[in-house]
């Protein structure tokens, strides 16, 4: 019982570990071979199978990490936070001058967020060895598959932004998470506002 | 020790609420409406010889949650009874027995099994199908699974449990989000989007060996995969071409075929049995249902209520599509009748979404974006399921392994 305890709580700090570093250790003696039959296009950081650890049915932990997003609280060492808080390990630590906020049900480039989109924009012509990965997102209303679609849209808008003000295509990647990494916890339409982004990585 | 409190709590439970429910365990069912008042009465006695399970508790648990089967404390006059008795012994470990009598106590069922102690859980699941099966003419679902998504924040988990809620296994943990799991037909593997390396992939992963497969990293969207019937295909979202279309790869060649074509929205494809396909697209200016047949071609509008309708999910008899349908600023679980055409909201609303139909076509399990529940297909019937932490994306395993 104490060994199988000590495994779980080793599992819980590997988690965590692949959680905080795209390139986690993949040493765990739980995992199982990733085979990558499609060919994979190079990513900005992490190539696929080093986040995730996998278990034969008959062989898998019972106990995970509980996490909230009502804003209430929040067991393990996932984090929840506050309506309107940032979430710990939830949203990228991405600054607010990299963040472009859109409407309700809308991928439409707000007035405010030119000035954000083209001071970027400046950074990425002004050198062209800079990549940036551009990361959709919507609030947590609707259907999480179309909201991956939605997410998508709003980043496009932004790239057709940049692209429009002298950025090169090969310099921006785009990549929807929809709903699944809310920036603010909660059911309020202040925490919904801080999701629907889109976040400018580099 | 811990089988003894488990039975004198059992005990006190019996006695002082007149009920099965164990306080330990974690699903609470909460049956807003039952179906004639709360179902068929039936008296359930505590299983004799001492087996480290409350097998009566898990078997009234089980048919109570049912919605059409009431569990009454041993000792209630009614119609149907059960007994029974769980001894050590046979060539496994234990022998669990059991009689359902009917009326004046003419035996319905009358069945013994040779079981490991690992499988007493398992076991007191298939009796109460059996009794489920007996009673209502339809095939229960006590012995069945469900996967579900958990976590987030820093740790996503892909579980499968028991259709109770019990026995959860965690068949992978990431540190990047999981989303969209689906079931192959013969319940033995499940397709998935996963953005380890940030990026969205879909994979394969058998439930049983934990080997894992990629089968689509597309630049862009990968997602919403959907088995086909014959398991042998896959239909999913690639938004590799600009924008989010359908695909269908056969799992064997590997070679995805491009199934729309708008410059809209197209994604959540799900299998019709006859191989047609139904998904959501925003093509008309609001998400709605529509259908292509196998090979794609012109695409028919299936949802005309509102202005949302996503997400679909078909019954395995290919007649019912449940959906998320948004009215009046709140996102409900609703049922599209393809026969009569006839539409019918089935809950209250609120965040729900993620409908997935269970096997055997009676119920549909969903989440309401924190926990997961159940609504009966005719939404006479609710349950709650309590899940360690949060669960989302539910689906329902086939019938199976």
């Amino acid at each position: 019982m104490q060994h199988i305890t000590r495994n779980l709580i080793a599992a819980a700090a590997l988690a965590l570990l692949a959680g905080c570093a795209s390139t986690g250790d993949t040493t765990g003696q739980d995992q199982t071979g990733t085979q990558q039959d499609a060919t994979t296009e190079q990513g900005i950081t992490a190539q696929p199978g080093q986040d995730a650890y996998s278990y034969p049915y008959g062989q898998a932990p019972s106990q995970y990490d509980t996490y909230d997003t009502t804003g209430g609280t929040a067991g393990g060492q996932a984090g929840g936070g506050r309506p309107g808080q940032a979430v710990a390990g939830g949203g990228s630590a991405v600054s607010a001058d990299r963040i472009v906020y859109f409407s309700f049900d809308s991928a439409e480039i707000l007035p405010e967020s030119q000035a954000i989109i083209s001071k970027n924009a400046r950074v990425l012509t002004g050198n062209t060895r800079i990549i940036t990965q551009l990361e959709g997102h919507t609030d947590e209303r609707g259907s999480r598959e179309y909201n991956i679609a939605l997410g998508e849209r709003r980043a496009n808008a932004v790239r057709q932004a940049m692209i429009a003000m002298g950025v090169s295509p090969q310099q921006i990647r785009v990549v929807s998470y929809g709903e699944e990494r809310p920036a603010a916890a909660g059911q309020s339409e202040q925490s919904y506002a801080l999701n629907r982004r889109v976040e400018i990585v580099y | 020790m811990r089988s003894t409190a488990f039975k004198l709590l059992g005990l006190i439970v019996l006695l002082l609420v007149g009920r099965f429910t164990l306080a330990q365990q974690p699903l609470t069912i909460d049956i807003t409406k039952g179906i004639q008042g709360s179902g068929i009465p039936i008296a359930i006695a505590p299983f004799g010889g001492g087996a480290p399970e409350d097998i009566a508790g898990i078997i009234a648990a089980d048919l109570q949650r049912t919605g059409k089967i009431a569990p009454q404390p041993p000792g209630t006059r009614t119609d149907y009874s059960v007994t029974g008795q769980a001894q050590s012994g046979g060539a496994r470990g234990y022998i669990v027995q059991f009689q359902l009598a009917g009326v004046q106590g003419a035996p319905l069922l009358n069945l013994s099994f040779d079981v490991p102690p690992n499988q007493l859980r398992p076991v007191a699941h298939r009796i109460s199908d059996l009794i489920y099966e007996k009673l209502t003419g339809e095939k229960g679902l006590a012995g069945t699974r469900i996967a579900y998504i958990a976590g987030g924040g820093g740790s996503w988990y892909l579980v499968v449990a028991d259709a109770d809620g019990q026995n959860p296994r965690v068949i992978l943990r990431s540190g990047q989000p999981l989303m969209s799991p689906a079931w192959s037909p013969d319940g033995g593997k499940l397709a998935y989007v996963s953005f380890e390396g940030r990026r969205p992939q879909i994979i394969v992963q058998d439930v049983y060996s934990g080997a894992r497969r990629v089968v689509s990293a597309a630049p862009g969207i990968n997602g919403a995969p959907s088995w086909s019937p014959n398991g042998q295909r896959l239909a999913f979202t690639l938004s590799k071409d600009g924008n989010p279309e359908i695909y269908a790869l056969d799992l064997a060649t590997q070679n995805p075929v491009r199934l729309t074509s708008s410059s809209a929205i197209d994604t959540e494809p799900v299998w019709l049995p006859d191989g047609s396909i139904v998904f959501t697209s925003d093509r008309g200016g609001s998400p709605q249902l529509y259908q292509i047949g196998p090979g794609g071609g012109a695409a028919q509008r299936l949802t005309f209520e509102g202005d949302y309708n996503a997400r679909p999910t078909v019954s395995p008899d290919g007649r019912y599509i449940a959906m998320v349908h948004r009215r009046g600023g709140r996102f409900h679980i609703a049922v599209l009748d393809l026969q009569t055409r006839q539409f019918r909201v089935l809950t209250s609303g609120g965040l729900d979404e993620s409908p997935s139909f269970a096997p055997n076509g009676k119920m549909i399990i969903y989440s309401n974006g924190q926990r997961l529940t159940a609504v009966s297909l005719d939404g006479s019937v609710k349950q709650d399921f309590t899940l360690r932490g949060n669960g989302r994306d539910p689906v329902w395993a086939p019938y199976g392994r």
